[in-house]
C-alpha cells in the first residue's frame, strides 16, 4: 500500500510535471500497440471464420473418402453399406455457383443427401416443426429445389417460395427456393454464403452423374483399426480415407504462419515503442539519482526503487495500450478486409463476416504491450536499484558521466551480429522460422549496441575537422555525442531498426515484385486465356466440355494453343496443383523462371515427357530436389517420374507439378482440358484487336460457356493483387518510422532538457542562441547520420535473411536479390529530413528555462 | 585600499529593479538598486539567502534583463540591448565564476578554457597558447587533459576562473565561488580574484556569504530584501 502511494508521489507527480514527453512516450507506445493488435485481431477474424466454416462443414466425419485429383463414382457406396465397421456414412458435392440474371459473386452450393446427412451436419430449416420437415423433404421429391441461408437470400433478395436461375460451369436453371436455413451448423459455413440442395439435382444440375466429391464416414463404436483397414481393402485402389481435419489443419498452419509474420512485422513499431519507454525512464532515472539516494538513506529499498521504475514502464504500457484502443479500432477496419483479401488470394478461401473480438488475442496483446513496455524499463530500473545512499551527501557534477564500456558494448554487439549467421542457417519450426526472427532480433540489438561506438568515433573523427570546417557548434555537438555513450544509443537505435526495416522491406518487396513480374512475363504468358465458366472459383475442377474443345482446335484465328490440365492434389498433408500443359508450344512462346537445373536439357527432357518440373516451394515442402522420383495417383492412373528441373513459381500455394500433356495422354491417363491459352503467332502487329476478335468469336459460338481474360489483364490482375497484398506491409512500416521519429524527438528533447544547465552555461560564457541552436541541430544530424548509415547496414544484411530465410520458410518461396537504388536512394533523404524535423521541437525547447537560472544553486 | 576611481563608473545602475512575475503575483528579486562601481574595485556583496544577491549578479553578466531602471556596464547600455549586443557584451566584457562551477562534463580542462574564445571567433592558436598560459598561472598545466569529472573542487573551480579570464574581460562576477569548497580550497580561490584585481586591474564583484573575501575588499556592500542598505560603507 505504502508501495502505491509512493508510486504516486515520487512517479505520477514526475510524470505529470513533465507531461510532455511522457504524451510522446504514450504516443508511440499506442501507436505500435494499435498496429500490433489490429494485426492481430485482422488475421484472427479470417482465421476464426476458415476454422468454424471447416469445422461446421466437416461434421462428426471421421474419416473422409476421396479419389485425389478426381470424382468418386457413386458404386463404393454399396461396399460401404455392407461394411460391418461404418456406421454411418453421407456422399457429398460442392461448387460455386452464381445466379444468372443478376450479376453478384459466386456462393457455395452443397449437394446432400438430407437423409443420411442428418448424422453428419447440423443444419435445420427456419419455421414450427412440421413445416420445416416437409421442406427438406421438398428437396428429395421436388427437383431443382433448394435451401437458402437468411444472409444469402437477403443477398439475393429472394424469398422463400420464389425461383431464380442459376449458372454453373455447365449449365444453367431454375431453382425453387424450398425454405430458408437457421443460422446454426452448415448455415455458417463461407460466411453464411451457402445454399444447399439434394444431391441428385446437384448431379444432375452439374451433369455430374453417379459421381461425387467425398464420402464422409463414421465407424461403429466397436470397430478396430483392423476393420478399417479392411474396409480400405476392399475400396478400389485409387481411393483414399482421410482425416476430415487435414484441410483445416494444413489451411489453419498456413493462416497462423501468415499471422506470426504479421506478427513480427506489426511487433516492429512496438519495437521501436520500446526504444522510447526505454529512453524516458532512463532519463527519469539518471536526472533523479539524487532523489533516488535520498530515498535510499531514508530507508527505502533497492527493491523498492527498482520497483518503482519498473511500475513506470508498465504504466507506459498500459497507458499506451489504452490510448491504442480507438487507433486500433480505425486501424483494423482497413486491415480485416486487406487481410482476408491476401488469405483468400494466397492460401485458402476465407470469408469474414466481421470482426470477433477473442478475449485471447486482447489479452495477448496486453500482454505483449506490457511486457515490451516492461522490459524497456528493466534496465533503467535496475541502474536505479544501485544508486547508493552515500550519492545524497555528494555534490554531484550535474551532467554525462563519459562512456566507459563503450567498447564492450561494441563487442556484445558484434557477439549478437555474428550469433545470428548460425541461427539463420537452422530449419524453420513447424513452418515458422523462428530461428530467423531470433537472428533479425540479435541484427537489431547488435546494431543498437554498436551506435555508442559508431557516436564515439564518428565524434572522434571528425572533430578536428568539423572545428575547422563547420565551426564550434559542430564541433561541441561531436564532442557531446562522442562521450554521452549510451544514452543516444537507444534513440539511434530506435532509427537504425526502422531504417533497417524500410530498407530491407524495400529491397525484399522489390525483389519479389521484380521476380513476380518476371514470372509473369513468362509462365502467365500468353493471349488469352480461356477456361470454363467459373473455372477459376471452382479450381478449374471442370473440364471444357468435349464439343467445345475440338471447336477450339479447330479456330483458325494464326494462333497457337496451349491446352492444360489443372488437378487440385496433396502430396502427405501439402496441398499442390498438378498441371499437364502442351509443353511443347507453352515452350515455344512462354518459358520459366529457371532455379535449378540446366535449362537447355531441361527444356529438352520436359517436351519428350521424360520428367516433371517441380516450383521452388514444391520443392521446399516436400524435399523433393533435381533427381528424385515424383510419385502421384491422378484420377486413378498412377504416377511415377523423376524430377528434371526445379523452377520460380509464386501462384496460389504456391506448389506446383508440370508435366507435358501429350505424354501424360499417351502414359497415363487421357485428360480432359480445364483451360487453354492462345498466343498469337505474328508478334510483329498490335495484337490487342486480335485479342478481341478471338474473344467475340468464341462468344458468338458457345455463348457464356466459357469464361475468358485477356493475357495482359491477367498478368496485370496478379501484379495488382500483389501491390494489395503489399500495401499492409507499407502501412506498418509507416507507422514504424513514425514512432522511430517520435522517438528522435523524445531523445533530443531530453538531450535539451536535462542540459539546460551547460546550455545556460554556454550561454553566459559568451554562445549566441543561434550557436546553441546550431550546436543541437548539428547533434540531430549526427544522431540521424549515424541511424542512417547504420540502418542501411543493417537492412541490407536483414534483406537478406527475409529473402532468403523467412519468405524460404515461410513461405517455400525465394526470389532473386533486386536492389531498388531508386526507391532508396529517394526515400532515404526523406527519412533524414523527417528525423531532422523531429528535432526541431527540440530545438524550439533550448531556453525554456533562461539563462539566468544558472545563478540559482539546487 | 581603495584604489584610484577613475571618472567613468564601470557599473552604473539608477533605480534597477527586477520583478519575476509567479503566478498572480510577483516576487521581488531587487527593488530601485542605485549603484556605481568604479574600475579597478573589488566589491564584496554580501546578504541573506534570497536577499537579491544573485539577481543583481545575472544582469550584471547581461543573462538577465531589468524590468525597470537603467544599467549600464563598461559604457554598454544593458536596460534596451538585445540578442546579439548582449552576446558581444557577454563575450568581451564580463567573466563569470558560478557557485557550482559550471563547466562542461565533455570537454577537457583545456577545452573549457578556450570555449569562450572559440565561441567569440577567435583565433584557435592563439586561443590555445593564451588557455595553456592561463593554465600554468593557476598551476593546472598538468591537468589541462583531464575532464571535470576528474578533478578535485578546487580545480574545477580554478579552471572556471581561466576560463572566466580567456576573453580578457574588464569585469569579473563571482557569485558564491567558494560556496562549494572546503576553506583552504576557498581561500586559494578568493586569493586568485583577488590577484587578479590588484596585479590585473579587473573590476571584480564577488557575491557571497563567507568572510573569506573581507581583507581583500575595496568595498562592501550590504543588500537587504532586494534593495542596497549601505552602498557607501567601505571596508
Ligand atoms: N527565476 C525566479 N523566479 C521567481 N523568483 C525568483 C527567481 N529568481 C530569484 N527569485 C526570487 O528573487 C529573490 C532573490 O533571489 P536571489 O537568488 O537573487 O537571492 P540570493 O541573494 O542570491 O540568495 P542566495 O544567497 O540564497 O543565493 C528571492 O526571493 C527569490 O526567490
Ligand atoms: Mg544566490
Amino acid at each position: 500500500m505504502f508501495f502505491l502511494r509512493l508510486f504516486r508521489w515520487f512517479s505520477l507527480r514526475n510524470l505529470r510535471t513533465h507531461w510532455g514527453r511522457a504524451l510522446v512516450v504514450l504516443l508511440g507506445i499506442a501507436l505500435g500497440a494499435a498496429v500490433f493488435t489490429s494485426v492481430r485481431l485482422a488475421v484472427h477474424a479470417s482465421l476464426s471464420s476458415f476454422v468454424r466454416s471447416m469445422d461446421f462443414f466437416a461434421g462428426t466425419a471421421q474419416k473422409v473418402l476421396v479419389r485425389p485429383g478426381g470424382y468418386l463414382p457413386e458404386g463404393v457406396l454399396p461396399v460401404l453399406l455392407g461394411h460391418p465397421a461404418v456406421k454411418d456414412f453421407s456422399p457429398l458435392l460442392t461448387t460455386y455457383v452464381r445466379r444468372s440474371d443478376v450479376p453478384g459473386d459466386s456462393f457455395l452450393m452443397i449437394g446432400i443427401d438430407p437423409l443420411l446427412d442428418q448424422a453428419f451436419r447440423k443444419w435445420r430449416i427456419s419455421g414450427d416443426r412440421d413445416q420445416a420437415t416437409e421442406r427438406w423433404l421438398d428437396l428429395i421429391r421436388e427437383p431443382y429445389t433448394l435451401i437458402l441461408t437468411e444472409p444469402l437470400a437477403r443477398e439475393l433478395q429472394i424469398a422463400s417460395g420464389a425461383r431464380l436461375k442459376l449458372d454453373h460451369t455447365r449449365n444453367s436453371a431454375e431453382f425453387r427456393v424450398a425454405g430458408i436455413l437457421m443460422p446454426e451448423g452448415l448455415a455458417l459455413v463461407e460466411g453464411g454464403r451457402v445454399a444447399l440442395t439434394d444431391i441428385a439435382t446437384f448431379q444432375e444440375f452439374t451433369g455430374l452423374y453417379g459421381l461425387l466429391d467425398r464420402i464422409d464416414l463414421t465407424f461403429k463404436p466397436k470397430a478396430t483399426p483392423q476393420d478399417i483397414e479392411d474396409l480400405a481393402r476392399k475400396l478400389p485402389a485409387e481411393l483414399e480415407l482421410r482425416s476430415p481435419s487435414a484441410a483445416r489443419d494444413s489451411g489453419t498452419a498456413m493462416i497462423r504462419a501468415y499471422q506470426l509474420n504479421l506478427s513480427v512485422l506489426s511487433f516492429a513499431s512496438l519495437f521501436v515503442g520500446m526504444f522510447l519507454v526505454y529512453s524516458l525512464v532512463a532519463l527519469n532515472v539518471a536526472a533523479r539519482r539524487r532523489e533516488l539516494a535520498v530515498l535510499r538513506s531514508l530507508g527505502a529499498s533497492p527493491r523498492t526503487l527498482f520497483m518503482l521504475f519498473l511500475c513506470e514502464g508498465m504504466l507506459f504500457g498500459a497507458g499506451g495500450w489504452m490510448l491504442a484502443i480507438p487507433l486500433s479500432s480505425l486501424l483494423v477496419k482497413y486491415l480485416l478486409h486487406g487481410v482476408s483479401q491476401t488469405i483468400s488470394t494466397l492460401f485458402v478461401r476465407v470469408q469474414v463476416e466481421g470482426l470477433v473480438l477473442s478475449p485471447l488475442e486482447i489479452a495477448i496483446s496486453l500482454g505483449v504491450t506490457l511486457l515490451t513496455a516492461a522490459g524497456a524499463a528493466l534496465q533503467p530500473a535496475r541502474e536505479a536499484m544501485g544508486v547508493p545512499p552515500k550519492e545524497a551527501m555528494e555534490i554531484s557534477q550535474a551532467g554525462v558521466r563519459r562512456g566507459h564500456s563503450v567498447r564492450r558494448l561494441a563487442l556484445w554487439a558484434l557477439g549478437c551480429i555474428l550469433a545470428g549467421i548460425p541461427l539463420s542457417l537452422l530449419p524453420g519450426v513447424a513452418g515458422v522460422p523462428l530461428p530467423g526472427y531470433l537472428a533479425i532480433l540479435l541484427l537489431f540489438i547488435g546494431f543498437a549496441l554498436l551506435s555508442p561506438w559508431m557516436l564515439e568515433r564518428l565524434g572522434q573523427r571528425l572533430a578536428p575537422l568539423l572545428r575547422r570546417y563547420a565551426g564550434i557548434p559542430a564541433y561541441l555537438a561531436g564532442r557531446y555525442l562522442r562521450d554521452c555513450g549510451a544514452r543516444t544509443a537507444i534513440s539511434v537505435g530506435a532509427l537504425i531498426t526502422a531504417v533497417a526495416l524500410f530498407t530491407a522491406l524495400v529491397v525484399m518487396i522489390h525483389s519479389f515484385r521484380h521476380t513476380v513480374e518476371l514470372w509473369v512475363r513468362q509462365t502467365v504468358s500468353g493471349d488469352l486465356f480461356v477456361t470454363t465458366k467459373m473455372g477459376q472459383v471452382n479450381r478449374f475442377r471442370f473440364a471444357i466440355p468435349e464439343t467445345i474443345v475440338a471447336g477450339l482446335k479447330q479456330m483458325d484465328v494464326g494462333a497457337d494453343y496451349v491446352q492444360s490440365r489443372r488437378y487440385q492434389m496433396n502430396y502427405g498433408d501439402f496441398p499442390y496443383e498438378f498441371e499437364a500443359m502442351g509443353m511443347e508450344t507453352f515452350l515455344s512462346h512462354g518459358g520459366f523462371v529457371w532455379l535449378k537445373g540446366d535449362p537447355q536439357e531441361t527444356r529438352l527432357r520436359l517436351t519428350q515427357g521424360e520428367g516433371v518440373l517441380i516450383s521452388e516451394v514444391f520443392a521446399t515442402r516436400t524435399g523433393l530436389g533435381i533427381g528424385d522420383v515424383f510419385r502421384t495417383q491422378i484420377e486413378g492412373s498412377s504416377i511415377e517420374l523423376p524430377v528434371v528441373g526445379i523452377i520460380r513459381d509464386y501462384r496460389t500455394d504456391g506448389g506446383v507439378v508440370f508435366y507435358s500433356w501429350k505424354h501424360f495422354k499417351e502414359r497415363f491417363h487421357d485428360p480432359q482440358w480445364s483451360g487453354v491459352r492462345f498466343f498469337f503467332k505474328d508478334r510483329a502487329s498490335e495484337v490487342g484487336g486480335r485479342v478481341s476478335a478471338l474473344r467475340n468469336a468464341i462468344i458468338q459460338r458457345w455463348g457464356d460457356a466459357l469464361d475468358m481474360v485477356s493475357g495482359k489483364d491477367l498478368r496485370e490482375s496478379v501484379l495488382r493483387i500483389f501491390d494489395e497484398t503489399f500495401a499492409i506491409t507499407t502501412v506498418l512500416l509507416l507507422i514504424a518510422l513514425a514512432v522511430a521519429a517520435l522517438g528522435i524527438t523524445t531523445t533530443l528533447t531530453v538531450m535539451v532538457l536535462e542540459r539546460s544547465r551547460q546550455l545556460s552555461t554556454l550561454y553566459a560564457v559568451g554562445g549566441s542562441f543561434r550557436q546553441i541552436r546550431a550546436m543541437i541541430f548539428w547533434e540531430a544530424s549526427f544522431l540521424v547520420a549515424a541511424g542512417e548509415v547504420a540502418g542501411l547496414a543493417c537492412g541490407f544484411i536483414l534483406s537478406y535473411l527475409l529473402v532468403y530465410v523467412i519468405n524460404r520458410q515461410s513461405f517455400g518461396w525465394t526470389f532473386l536479390y533486386v536492389v531498388d537504388w531508386g526507391a532508396l536512394a529517394f526515400s532515404l533523404p526523406l527519412i533524414i529530413l523527417t528525423a531532422l524535423a523531429a528535432a526541431v521541437p527540440a530545438v524550439r525547447m533550448v531556453f525554456r528555462a533562461p539563462p539566468a537560472a544558472l545563478l540559482r544553486e539546487r | 585600499m581603495p584604489s584610484t576611481p577613475l571618472n567613468e563608473p564601470i557599473i552604473h545602475a539608477a533605480n534597477l529593479t527586477r520583478v519575476y512575475p509567479l503566478g498572480d503575483g510577483s516576487v521581488v528579486g531587487i527593488n530601485q538598486v542605485n549603484l556605481n562601481v568604479a574600475p579597478g574595485e573589488l566589491v564584496v556583496l554580501k546578504g541573506n539567502s534570497g536577499s537579491g544577491k544573485s539577481t543583481l549578479l545575472s544582469l550584471l553578466a547581461g543573462l538577465d534583463r531589468p524590468t525597470s531602471g537603467d544599467l549600464s556596464v563598461a559604457g554598454n547600455n544593458l536596460s534596451n540591448s538585445h540578442g546579439m549586443d548582449l552576446t558581444r557584451f557577454r563575450r568581451e566584457v564580463v567573466g563569470m565564476v558560478f557557485q557550482s562551477f559550471n563547466l562542461l562534463p565533455t570537454l577537457n580542462v583545456l577545452e573549457n578554457v578556450s570555449l569562450p574564445a572559440l565561441l567569440a571567433d577567435k583565433d584557435a592558436e592563439e586561443t590555445r597558447r593564451k588557455a595553456l598560459e592561463l593554465l600554468d598561472w593557476l598551476g593546472l598545466k598538468n591537468r589541462r587533459d583531464h575532464h571535470p569529472d576528474q578533478l578535485s573542487g578546487g580545480e574545477m573551480q580554478r579552471t572556471a576562473i581561466a576560463r572566466a579570464l580567456i576573453n580578457d574581460p574588464a569585469l569579473i562576477l563571482a557569485d558564491e565561488p567558494t560556496g562549494n569548497l572546503d576553506s583552504r580550497n576557498g581561500m586559494t580561490v578568493i586569493d586568485l580574484l583577488g590577484q587578479l584585481n590588484r596585479t590585473f586591474k579587473r573590476t571584480v564583484v564577488i557575491a557571497t556569504h563567507s568572510d573569506l573575501a573581507d581583507a581583500l575588499a575595496t568595498r562592501h556592500i550590504r543588500i537587504r530584501d532586494g534593495a542596497i542598505t549601505d552602498p557607501s560603507c567601505d571596508g
